[in-house]
């Protein structure tokens, strides 16, 4: 063992202090720091990887060459009724349920069931309560109209700008669906059920999101479920 | 004898100025992006191959001198001997800014010059808002709206009655105003094969210019940082179509919008709600 | 009575001779902050408006950061003096040994020095780190390893956190440590702010580490209203951290600037300074000036944020425009912040390794001080597309071209020294010469982002990201390595093995190159920055860039190797002058003594002075029966 002299210069006074390194508890306290310092790093790595949502799949149909897939739209994640959600972070958050990662077959026919229980907050822009990219260009839907009777029908677009609660839009495929806001007439707990399918052409992955700014209590609504995967956006995965 | 100055500062000139030829006649046959479907990205293209070229001697001259440097003034290992005590050069050092200032103003100028042209060569003021024009025409441009929201871009046509598309489609040979706006936060619109950027401020009408030139599709992308989808903020389906096209696509782009309400075209819209917390 | 307090305590001790003891150091600290924090969320959720919470986060993270100082010590001082306590004038950090002198409250700048280059080698780790992450996720296009809110937060963290690294990363650990040395001073002017400027740094990092508790924030290091008023808490980390470190580069660079202009040694005039000096002073003049205003802007921001005030909210009567010249306006003289110290590192070792003096000296300084002051007149280059006045643009495209004058200098000097030199290649010397090559890159691409028709196509696209990153990784970085390998004896007792180091800048010279050349040309190919997904056809292109990224972070932790390895487990005592240079620091032993000159020396010679055979030495260090002689900073360390 090298035994090593060191000087320190103390106000004036010099102090000669000698010691022997001792490598094994150097060594011992390096082996921790780096070990903590590494599992720090990990902590941080997992946390951006594994906020991924889980995917569903499309169900297969019985009477035609697709899938089809049934979603929920609630004011809050704790008011869910067709998939309770019982340890979601954000309770209040507005959000499509169960998941937003869809995974659908390519080349097929999608069709999308959409059980719509929030109270409208209208577009920023208009020109999406025009549906567009749906087969037919006609989306079928049960709702209850401002008087709060139930009606039921076949639309190409909604009236009144300020009527949609969401849209489900997936802008690469050019699909552009308005989801009709439950009135404020309507009895409590409605539901407006909007049905609609598309095409999908060669597999890639999509995103699809909402337009209308939903995120309450941000500026500007698009905050918080606006801008995080998992409530009001997500991937159509075409497989 | 020969000073050892003059004959390093030789071999160096003479290879700087070899390897210089060559860099330039190299860069000179990158095809540098974005193209010429526009005359502002044809322009945009020559300014970069310009500047390659300009550069091209500089980035050759450092590098042979610091490589030079590294080999021919290097020291054996162990030695430790000085070099000359030389404290500079007043001459040198007053060239030396002088040339870097002539580059410089080469430079300013170039870009000044392509700066104020484009938008004074060519006539946009074209129509006013609202009013239908015939595309192209003497003095008349095409004014569209690019409207920037989380997360898409839509296109409004003030010429023909404020119509909006989700895709945009211009006319070949027509001067088009792009007037860009966001209904919320910050984008920016990048057609990058027509060479237009512009940011979309919400509240802001800021308008960019194109000449088109060729037929052809573009790429829009969103290049200013807008949230979570920032990334997928684009659409590979922008055309630049011929006249008659353009014409058949607006008529039924008219008919497609006739059902709808939309607000009055206007230069801006304020987003809603207007307050925080509301 | 005894006036000396127990282990770790400050020196408080009242006149009536009862002990009042506070504990002051890093523990204490730690669970003061704890507490502040705690306190200030209770606050701001008991009085915050209906404003997401915000009010609590912000003030928690206020309060903890205040108790935090508290605890290390900043209050024990003030408030002695405020009770009339009695203080003794030592502080008590400088009362411990080891590592645990380290961890507390000195006010010594050796111990800040080393305590800056840890933290800012931790606070690059964690950048590193985001950034492999962010390579990971743009392997491929379909956006699958991290979502895209996630991937957005690493991209703001890790430019936030590169950003933190960039503005200290020279003249903490290296402004601090050897400033003083060079103009021949025991102390620095301030030697508290000088402390509470490092201090300030390990809550804006863990703040800024905290930000994905709360959602993350997704809006790029430059926060650009009314995208920031959308995010969630996450931005409140965005907000604290950057004004806590806006107030170190404020407080550092005042105690800088003073210690530069007051402390000087006899017969260190101004054109004797070494040129690494008047790097670190020009950068103090950006910093006193320039983030001030990022903290002020960052106010507006908190305020926007929690009162309903509209800033920068254009439907009422706000403007982004305004975060943006604000933003700017602090952001431009913030990357030569990042760059000026840089050139003067390279500039500083350059004679030493070429053997010559510096070529040009006074020019090399109005080369740094013209970048200094052309800075303040170029911001809004960044904003030539945002729709500002056309007209405005031509006098920017103009002005920042301008800045490719003196840049010009620098590499005329450098050149100059390198003419006929007898270049010794060492370590150092490797990496200041990597640090030409890339910033010629960097400088290079730049004036392609100048001018504003090309600029166009540019703007806000990968050729601006790998633009910046040649400036700033291969230049400041590679400077930061050149300076770490030059001074680690000095600052350890250590030298770094050199044959590793000679590894490490082959592998990082070729891996950074290889990384980020080929983003120019993504740039080009019409590939935006911040995207969490892209073209498909790009992908070969970026899975290239990704592997060689994290070839360059391996070499990284290579480097990191060698310092562990060569800082603890090496136990030989460096020379005093391994490099066999001129410069002060160098004519004195290795380790330092912990007062930096017995008596303050006499400069008598300038540092470059080699080849001269009538050279002066560099200065007189006097010796001990020299005692008369005890001028200007000959006090000791003082309360």
């Amino acid at each position: 063992m090298v035994i090593y002299k060191q000087t320190i210069v103390l106000y004036g006074s010099r102090v000669v202090v000698s010691h022997t390194p001792r490598v094994g508890t150097r060594l011992l306290v390096v082996l921790l720091g780096v070990a903590a310092l590494v599992a720090l790093l990990a902590g941080f790595v997992v946390s951006f990887v594994l906020k991924t949502p889980q995917a569903i799949s499309g169900v297969s149909a019985t009477s035609y060459d697709g899938v089809s897939i049934h979603l929920e739209t609630v004011g809050a994640v704790q008011d869910a009724i067709d998939f309770p959600q019982p340890n979601n972070p954000h309770p209040t958050w507005v959000s499509y349920l169960p998941t937003t990662t869809l995974k659908v077959p390519a080349n097929s026919v999608v069709t999308i069931t959409i059980d719509q229980e929030d109270s409208a907050s209208g577009l920023r822009n208009p020109y999406w309560s025009q549906a567009q990219g749906i087969i037919g260009g006609q989306f079928h839907m049960d709702y209850f109209d401002a008087q709060g009777n139930p009606q039921s029908g076949d639309f190409t677009k909604l009236d009144d700008a300020s009527t949609p609660a969401h849209t489900f839009a997936i802008p690469d495929l050019g699909v552009f669906v308005p989801l009709l806001g439950i009135s404020d007439a309507a009895p409590a707990g409605s539901i407006n059920v909007i049905t609609f399918s598309f095409r999908t052409g060669a597999a890639g992955i999509f995103h699809w999101q909402c337009f209308v700014p939903c995120g309450a209590g941000t500026i500007y609504g698009n905050g918080g479920p606006m801008q995080t995967l998992g409530y009001m956006g997500g991937f159509l995965v075409v497989q | 004898m020969k000073s050892p100055n003059r004959t390093h500062a030789l071999r160096l000139l003479i290879a700087w100025a070899v390897l210089s030829v060559i860099g330039v006649v190299l860069v000179m046959q990158i095809q540098f992006p974005p193209g010429d479907q526009s005359r502002q990205s044809a322009d945009e293209s020559s300014l970069l191959s310009l500047m390659a070229v300009l550069s091209t001697p500089v980035l050759v001259g450092v590098v042979l001198f610091i490589l030079y440097a590294a080999f021919a003034f290097r020291q054996p290992a162990k030695a430790l001997e000085d070099g000359p005590a030389n404290y500079g050069n007043f001459r040198l050092q007053v060239a030396w800014i002088a040339i870097t200032a002539v580059i410089v103003f080469v430079l300013a100028g170039i870009g000044i010059t392509q700066l104020a042209s484009a938008s004074t060569s060519t006539d946009f003021s074209g129509t006013q808002l609202g009013t239908t024009s015939p595309v192209g025409g003497a003095g008349k441009s095409l004014q569209v709206q690019v409207i920037g929201q989380q997360w898409y871009f839509t296109y409004r046509y003030a010429d023909y009655g404020g119509v909006e598309s989700t895709h945009l489609i211009l006319p070949v040979d027509a001067n088009v105003v792009i007037h860009v706006t966001s209904t919320d936060v910050l984008h920016s619109f990048w057609a990058y094969q027509l060479g237009v950027k512009a940011d979309a401020n919400p509240g802001v009408d800021n308008v960019a210019y194109v000449t088109t030139m060729h037929t052809g599709s573009f790429t829009v992308r969103c290049a200013e940082l807008c949230g979570i989808w920032h990334g997928n903020m684009s659409d590979t389906n922008g055309k630049v179509v011929s006249q008659t096209d353009f014409a058949t696509w607006i008529a039924q782009l008219q008919k497609d919008n006739a059902a709808l309400t939309l607000p009055p075209y206007a230069p801006a819209y304020f987003p809603s709600p207007k307050v925080k917390g509301t | 009575m005894a006036t000396q307090v127990t282990d770790g305590g400050p020196a408080i001790i009242q006149t009536s001779e009862r002990r009042i003891v506070i504990p002051t150091n890093i523990l204490t600290a730690i669970v003061l902050a704890a507490v502040g924090y705690w306190a200030g969320v209770q606050l701001g959720e008991s009085f915050g408006l209906n404003d997401g919470h915000n009010t609590g986060v912000l003030l928690g993270y206020s309060f903890a950061s205040i108790m935090f100082l508290v605890g290390i010590g900043f209050a024990s001082y003030p408030l002695a003096r405020l009770f009339g306590w009695r203080v003794t004038p030592q502080p008590a950090g400088d009362d411990h040994t080891g590592v645990w002198r380290y961890l507390n409250l000195s006010l010594d700048h050796k111990v800040i020095g080393v305590q800056y280059l840890v933290a800012m080698l931790m606070a690059m780790l964690f950048g590193g780190i985001g950034a492999m992450l962010i390579r990971t996720n743009l392997l491929s296009p379909d956006q699958s390893v991290i979502a895209p809110d996630q991937y957005l937060t690493l991209v703001s963290m890790h430019s936030v956190m590169m950003v933190f690294v960039a503005s200290a990363a020279i003249v903490g650990p290296f402004g601090n440590f050897f400033v003083p040395y060079m103009i021949g001073t025991n102390r620095m002017a301030f030697p508290r702010l000088e402390a509470l400027s490092f201090w300030l740094v390990p809550p804006a990092i863990v703040i800024l580490l905290a930000a994905p508790i709360f959602g993350g924030f997704q809006t790029g290091w430059t926060g650009y209203t009314p995208l920031s008023e959308q995010a969630d808490q996450g931005f409140d980390s965005y907000i604290v951290g950057f004004t806590l470190i806006g107030l170190a580069l404020v407080v550092s660079g005042v105690n800088m600037l003073t210690t530069i202009i007051r402390l000087r040694a006899p017969g260190m005039t101004w054109t004797r300074l070494p040129i690494f000096v008047w790097g670190v002073f020009s950068a103090s003049i950006l910093g006193t000036f320039a983030a001030p205003i990022l903290a002020a802007a960052l106010v507006m921001q908190a305020f926007d944020r929690t009162m309903n005030t509209t800033f920068f909210i254009s439907s009422a009567g706000g403007s982004p425009y305004l975060w943006e010249n604000l933003f700017w306006f602090f952001g431009h003289p913030e990357v030569y912040i990042f760059i000026l110290p840089a050139f003067g590192i390279v500039l500083e070792l350059l004679p030493h390794f070429a053997r010559k003096p510096l070529w040009g000296y006074k020019t090399a300084v109005v080369g740094l001080l013209g970048v200094t002051l052309l800075s303040w007149f170029v911001w809004q280059h960044h904003l030539f597309m945002s729709g500002v006045a056309p007209a405005i643009r031509p006098f920017f495209m103009f002005s920042t071209e301008m800045i490719s004058i003196p840049t010009g200098i620098v590499f005329l000097v450098a050149f100059g020294t390198l003419w006929r030199a007898r270049i010794s290649m060492s370590v150092p010397m490797l990496f200041c010469l990597g640090f030409l090559f890339n910033f010629l890159i960097g400088g290079l691409s730049g004036v392609f982002l100048s001018d504003v028709p090309s600029d166009v196509t540019l703007h806000g696209s990968y050729f601006s990201m790998a633009h910046f990153h040649f400036t700033i990784v291969g230049g400041e970085i590679f400077a930061i390595i050149a300076a770490i390998y030059y001074w680690f004896p000095k600052m350890t007792g250590r030298m770094l093995n050199q044959t590793l180091g000679k590894i490490h800048f082959w592998w990082m010279m070729i891996a950074f190159n290889l990384a980020f050349m080929p983003l120019f040309a993504a740039g080009l190919l019409d590939m935006p920055r911040r995207v969490s997904t892209y073209a498909v056809d790009l992908q070969t292109l970026n899975d290239w860039v990704s592997v060689w990224a994290y070839i360059l972070f391996a070499s990284m932790l290579f480097f990191a190797f060698n310092v562990i390895w060569s800082w603890f487990f090496t136990f030989k005592v460096a020379p005093a002058n391994p490099w066999q240079v001129r410069s002060i620091e160098w004519m004195l032993p290795t380790p330092l003594g912990r007062r930096n000159f017995e008596t303050i020396p006499v400069f008598t010679g300038p540092p470059y002075d080699y080849g001269n055979p009538n050279a002066k030495p560099v200065a007189d260090l006097g010796g001990p029966s020299d005692s008369g002689r005890r001028g200007l900073g000959a006090e000791p360390v003082p309360s």
